[in-house]
């Protein structure tokens, strides 16, 4: 026996490029910004759900544990969830679980990446900060990979941007576009990285070539900040102000592979396909039913194929769809209200929770001026690895 | 400072590593390209395992990979820890054994997709030995 579960509230930190306050500050901020939005009373909360402080791999041990005893709330289920990107994903399903099984009343997720100097501290050798970065890359790339001097996944993205434009056709173009769509949508966001800096097709294709085919307009930027959302049982709901969102279908697909080695192509992601499958089987709708979506597209590539892969757009047919405006305001599907990771800005371990907070805003009618009129239906997809994992949750707003 | 980086990277290797990867380095610091074939169904692995993680089984024995495969990506990257422009990595897949993550010993603009490439030994220190590939 299940019990219903509904998203109330939420809040993000503003984004910034290096981590611009202690991790605890940030996080509690964020957490309390939440419960206020949510208008839940602070001693209501009975489980916190968190991700480690960023992927810098600083300040995690017993991360959770510390946390709370700043915060000083009383518990009964407190947790620290880690899978790269989908991280604070994984922050919202143990709350949702915990909802859902009726042990808890009023939950909160919450995800942080606060990005470190990628020079030395002071008083740190060159030769000690050397090593440091290899040993953290090599963390990511493992002993097959990280040998090549990976620092960053971009080469993988740029291989899978190749192979997308070999395999149907889609020119650098079409990827530009998906850049330009985010960057329009993003001028509406108060917190958005790229807010009020025009993005044209021809600017995308001058910018920096980082690995063929993309370029650095191509690329979603690092930053560092916090959301949070509130989860509540009905009954918890039913008795607040706010118009509640309700979840109604949930999908989670790992592929066996973790970046490229063992994975099937680098063009289709079962992981995606499956997890919206999942979630739209429970929710019993469609794909094309939904109004709005929030998908972790960190490279203008990934962008085009995360809505296919979804099922919005045909094989193909994504960087025709942006083009023509069928991604944005009075096209099939808004995709990126918020200006995506390529023009919001990109906190992994945050991301997902940001993508939440949006289709919150949006099923809630709070979205102001990036609202989607009559928005019913929305998205948010999230991954980890490249895309070799996926989750995606599907939310309906209230009619009443 | 490159020797401060190999070393890093040797210690990190042997840091994340599970029991094949040893051998793995030991076999290409012998100039010999190999992984791990299930004894019960036959599947190639990369990278190696102890084990089949295809089918469960347990016990698994080295075998060459083949010296050839096909271009199935490439490009560059600018940030490298390791090597300096133009640094080009590609996406070699093996046929039976699935895509291999290595660099490419040629010019960016002299490949294409679907080339044919072989394997070669390229000596970062003494003590790590790494597979690359060039156009057949």
């Amino acid at each position: 026996m299940s019990t219903e579960v509904a998203l109330i509230g939420g809040a993000m930190s503003p984004l910034t490029k290096l981590m611009s306050e202690p991790s605890f500050d940030l996080v509690r901020t964020t957490i309390d910004a939440a419960i206020q939005d949510a208008g839940v009373d602070r001693a209501a909360v009975d489980c916190l759900a968190v991700t480690p402080p960023g992927m810098a791999g600083h300040n995690t041990s017993m991360f959770v544990s510390r946390l709370n005893a700043h915060m000083g709330l009383t518990l009964k289920s407190l947790a620290c969830l880690e899978n790269g990107g989908c991280s604070s994903a994984l922050a919202l399903r143990w709350a949702i679980n915990e909802v859902r099984s009726g042990r808890c009343r009023v939950a909160v997720a919450v995800g942080a990446d606060q990005r470190l100097q990628t020079l030395p501290e002071e008083n740190e050798s060159w030769e000690t900060f050397l090593a440091r970065n290899v040993f953290a890359t090599m963390a990511i790339y493992g002993s097959y990979d990280g040998p090549y001097g990976l620092g960053a996944p971009i080469p993988y993205y740029a291989m899978s941007a190749q192979r997308y434009m070999h395999e149907t056709g889609a020119t650098a173009e079409d990827l530009a576009w998906a850049a330009v769509r985010l960057r329009e949508h993003a001028h509406q966001h108060e917190h958005a990285t790229f807010k009020g800096k025009r993005l044209s097709v021809d600017d995308v294709l001058s910018s920096k070539l980082l690995s063929p085919p993309l370029h650095l307009a191509d690329c979603s930027q690092f930053v560092s900040g916090a959301a949070a959302v509130v989860v509540t049982s009905a009954d918890v709901a039913r008795s607040l102000e706010r118009r509640p969102v309700w979840l109604r279908g949930f999908g989670q697909h790992h592929h066996p592979s973790s970046f490229t080695a063992g994975a099937e192509s680098l063009t289709r992601f079962p992981a995606v396909q499956e997890a919206a499958q999942e979630a739209y089987a429970e929710a019993g709708i469609a794909a094309g039913d939904i109004d709005v979506a929030e998908v972790y597209g960190v490279f203008s590539s990934t962008e085009l194929i995360l809505t296919e892969d979804l099922g919005f757009f045909p094989r193909g047919q994504a960087g025709a769809a942006f083009r023509e405006g069928r991604s944005t305001y009075g096209g099939d599907v808004v995709v990126d209200p918020s200006g995506g990771r390529l023009s919001l800005g990109h906190p992994a371990c945050a991301t997902p929770l940001i993508e939440v907070l949006e289709i919150l805003l949006q099923l809630q009618e709070r979205a102001g001026d990036r609202q989607v009129p009559g928005a019913e239906w929305g998205l948010v997809h999230a991954e980890h690895g490249m895309l070799n994992g996926s989750q995606v949750t599907v939310w309906q707003g209230d009619d009443q | 400072m490159k020797d401060i980086i190999d070393q890093a990277t040797v210690r990190a290797i042997e840091f994340n590593a599970d029991g094949a990867t040893r051998t793995f380095f030991e076999r290409l610091r012998e100039r010999r390209f190999q992984s791990t074939r299930c004894g019960a169904c036959q599947q190639v692995a990369y990278p190696p395992r102890l084990f089949c993680a295809a089918c469960g089984h347990g016990e698994v024995e080295w075998v060459d990979l083949p010296r050839r495969g096909t271009l199935h990506a490439f490009t560059t990257q600018h940030r490298s820890l390791r090597f300096f422009d133009p640094d080009v990595l590609g996406l070699v897949e093996l046929a039976g054994v699935g895509f291999v993550l290595s660099k490419i010993d040629a010019e960016l603009d002299a490949l294409s997709i679907g080339q044919e490439v072989e394997v070669d030994y390229l000596e970062i220190s003494g003590d790590l030995v790494v597979h690359q590939f060039r156009p057949v």
